[in-house]
């Protein structure tokens, strides 16, 4: 067992300031731990009084330096008078209670007292080097009732050995006292019940580091009820927005509702939007398997049918939202990132879905081609006409609100939310086109063709969708290299965790 | 807001002050049989910016009635609701006289390949 000199603490500083007067002090406390197991008190444990009994203890401490008398039999510090339940030295029933956050405590412990160690440039330092060490045994002890015992008996077995440890001692004194202080904010200022142990400078680093433990336990506890507080808040707006939304009769498709800033005419539409794409998956894996085991023309039309009908569904709910929240639809506020960033007024631009078909849609008649190729130009010509009758909304609006006298401004707004009525008939006519370029489609190919066509089309956007939250999920720290194998291998890396995304395809 | 003329590249005949009162829809209809491509519209109606702009994109040269520089418009526009059953009431396509309707109409008939072979057929489009 070593020993640990107080005279270590004769290098310390003789501030008579607060708190930070401990730091300075030695407290190789942690070596007694070693011995055995001393249970450190429940994380709110208040070690504010012991603070201040600490500082006036300072002065006292300093004198006893210069002894360095074991005084076994010595007076009791003042601080100590704070704790009555000194194993040693009264009749103190055992605090099985108070040991649950002891663990917890010697960690903080364990941590505090490396740092209050990493500032000593003493040669004695390397005897408080050890501490570190054994501190991290005591995170593995578990709390017992049967601690209490055992510090009594460390303390005991060190009273054996003699003047140099003593000072052993004196630590499982002051570690055992602090063990038994009561987690309350109850002062025992009793006189005679606090042992006659001077306060050392292990004891007084073993203090102060409980103090920042249970500082740190406070901290935590508040962050803690802060969190609950605002995810309260957050249940309860989305239990009204849920309430609303059943009210309306809705079937709640699991969507996840933004609460607070959309509208609740948008709220619906998102909700149903989810319950469409889970039934697009359906129609997806039902188109896939009718044409992976050769289903009979007759199977397949009416698989293909109910295709077509699943997105004349979604048209007409777009259309009903239109009434309610255009700016929602025709934002894409709906949709995920990758389709937003390629949105034509509130929706997939249908020339450019051909575009990506015709490639895909081989074999084809010539009179198929043909079709497929005028049906590509309509709908380029219809896609031109809507944007500038668009491109004239957006300068009719700009005219009326910009400029103009200011007490005209109402009137002003009046005449500007009429025009922006007609925005509404704009995405109306935009979903009209591509419902018609799906139908068409359907005119032009064969069922087993137009099954096909359609499963591309389903699994293109579901690509496109996986492909908006791989992009939102990728790892955003690069590691910066002069080739691009590090970004390309944490790429790779995330689309093989993504491989769910895929399986369907 | 006065709806910008100078931007059509395609030229369109002025509103004709055909005869007396009458029959509002009797009016139209005899507008509607005067030429090969009509247009029933409000010169301060996007939409009807967008059909015109779809005509003159496929080269053909719609003749365009705008019912609010029409003496005779209001009434005009007011049998052309009870005509198509909505509001709006423009823009309304007339091709070879026969109505085709509004703009969902319109774009639906292009979309299924059936507005060329009616223009043709009108006269409005050559090959």
């Amino acid at each position: 067992m070593a020993s640990h000199r107080i005279g270590a603490a004769g290098g310390l500083s003789h501030d008579s300031a607060g708190p930070s007067n401990l730091h300075h002090h030695h407290v190789p406390y942690a070596t007694s731990l070693h011995q055995g197991f001393i249970n450190q008190e429940g994380p709110a444990f208040d070690f504010g009084e012991l603070q201040e009994a600490i500082v006036l203890q300072g002065v006292k401490f300093r004198n006893d330096e210069a002894t360095k008398a074991p005084a076994a039999g010595g007076r009791p510090a003042a601080t100590l008078e704070m704790f009555p339940s000194w194993p040693m030295r009264f009749q103190q029933t055992p605090r099985g209670s108070s040991k649950s956050g002891g663990e917890s405590i010697s960690t903080d412990s364990g941590s505090a007292l490396n740092t209050i160690s990493s500032g000593k440039a003493e040669a004695s330092q390397s005897q408080l080097e050890q501490p570190e060490s054994p501190i991290s045994n005591i995170n593995h002890i578990k709390p017992s009732a049967s601690n209490q015992q055992q510090s009594v008996e460390m303390a005991n077995d060190a009273s054996r050995t003699g003047p140099s440890s003593s000072q052993q001692n004196q630590n499982h004194q002051s570690a055992a006292a602090l063990t038994d202080a009561k987690p309350s904010q109850e002062k025992r200022k009793g006189p005679g019940s606090t042992s006659d142990r001077q306060l050392d400078a292990k004891t007084l680093r073993r203090l102060a580091q409980n103090r920042e433990a249970a500082r740190k336990s406070r901290l935590r506890k508040k962050a803690y009820v802060q969190q609950l507080e605002t995810s309260r808040i957050k249940l309860n707006q989305l239990e009204q927005e849920l309430q609303r939304a059943r009210s309306q009769g809705l079937f709640l498709g699991g969507c996840g509702v933004a609460a607070g800033n959309i509208s609740s005419g948008a709220a619906i539409f998102d909700m149903e939007y989810a319950r469409w794409l889970e039934d697009d998956q359906r129609h997806i894996s039902e188109l896939r398997s009718g044409l992976n085991q050769h289903y009979s023309d007759g199977d397949l039309r009416i698989i293909v049918d109910a295709y077509i009908s699943h997105y004349d569904e979604i048209f007409r709910l777009k259309g009903v939202a239109a009434k309610s929240d255009v700016f929602h639809l025709i934002t894409g506020m709906w949709t995920t990132s990758a389709e937003r960033c390629f949105l034509w007024m509130g929706g997939f631009r249908p020339s450019e879905l051909i575009k990506m078909l015709i490639s895909q849609l081989d074999p084809l008649t010539e009179q198929q081609v043909m079709g497929i190729y005028s049906l590509q130009q309509s709908t380029q010509q219809a896609e031109e006409a809507l944007s500038q009758g668009l491109e004239q909304l957006q300068q009719s609006l700009i005219e009326t609100i910009a400029g103009g006298p200011v007490d005209d401004g109402m009137q002003q707004m009046v005449v500007a939310l009429g025009k922006l009525e007609n925005l509404e008939g704009f995405v109306r006519q935009a979903d009209n086109l591509r419902q018609q370029t799906l139908h068409q489609l359907r005119r032009i190919l064969t069922v087993r063709q137009a099954a096909r066509c359609f499963l591309v089309i389903g699994e293109y956007y579901g690509r496109l969708r996986a492909l908006s939250s791989l992009w939102a999920s990728r790892p955003r720290e690069t590691m910066i290299s002069e080739d691009n194998s590090c970004q390309t291998a944490t790429d790779l890396q995330m689309v093989q965790h993504s491989q769910n995304h895929f399986s369907n395809f | 807001m006065q709806y910008q003329t100078e931007s059509w590249s395609c030229s369109y005949m002025p509103s004709s002050r055909g005869a007396l009162g009458g029959d509002p829809l009797e009016h139209i209809e005899r507008l509607a049989s005067e030429n090969a491509v009509v247009i029933f519209s409000i010169s301060s109606c996007c939409m009807c910016h967008a059909v015109k702009r779809l005509f003159c994109g496929m080269g053909v040269n719609p003749t365009v009635y705008e019912l609010d520089e029409d003496p005779k418009g209001k009434d005009m526009e007011k049998a052309l609701m009870r005509l198509l059953g909505t509001s709006p009431a423009v823009p309304v396509v007339f091709i070879g006289g026969k109505l085709v309707g509004s703009m969902d109409r319109v774009m639906a008939s292009h979309i299924n390949g059936t507005l060329v072979p009616l223009l043709k057929e009108a006269g409005a489009l050559w090959l």
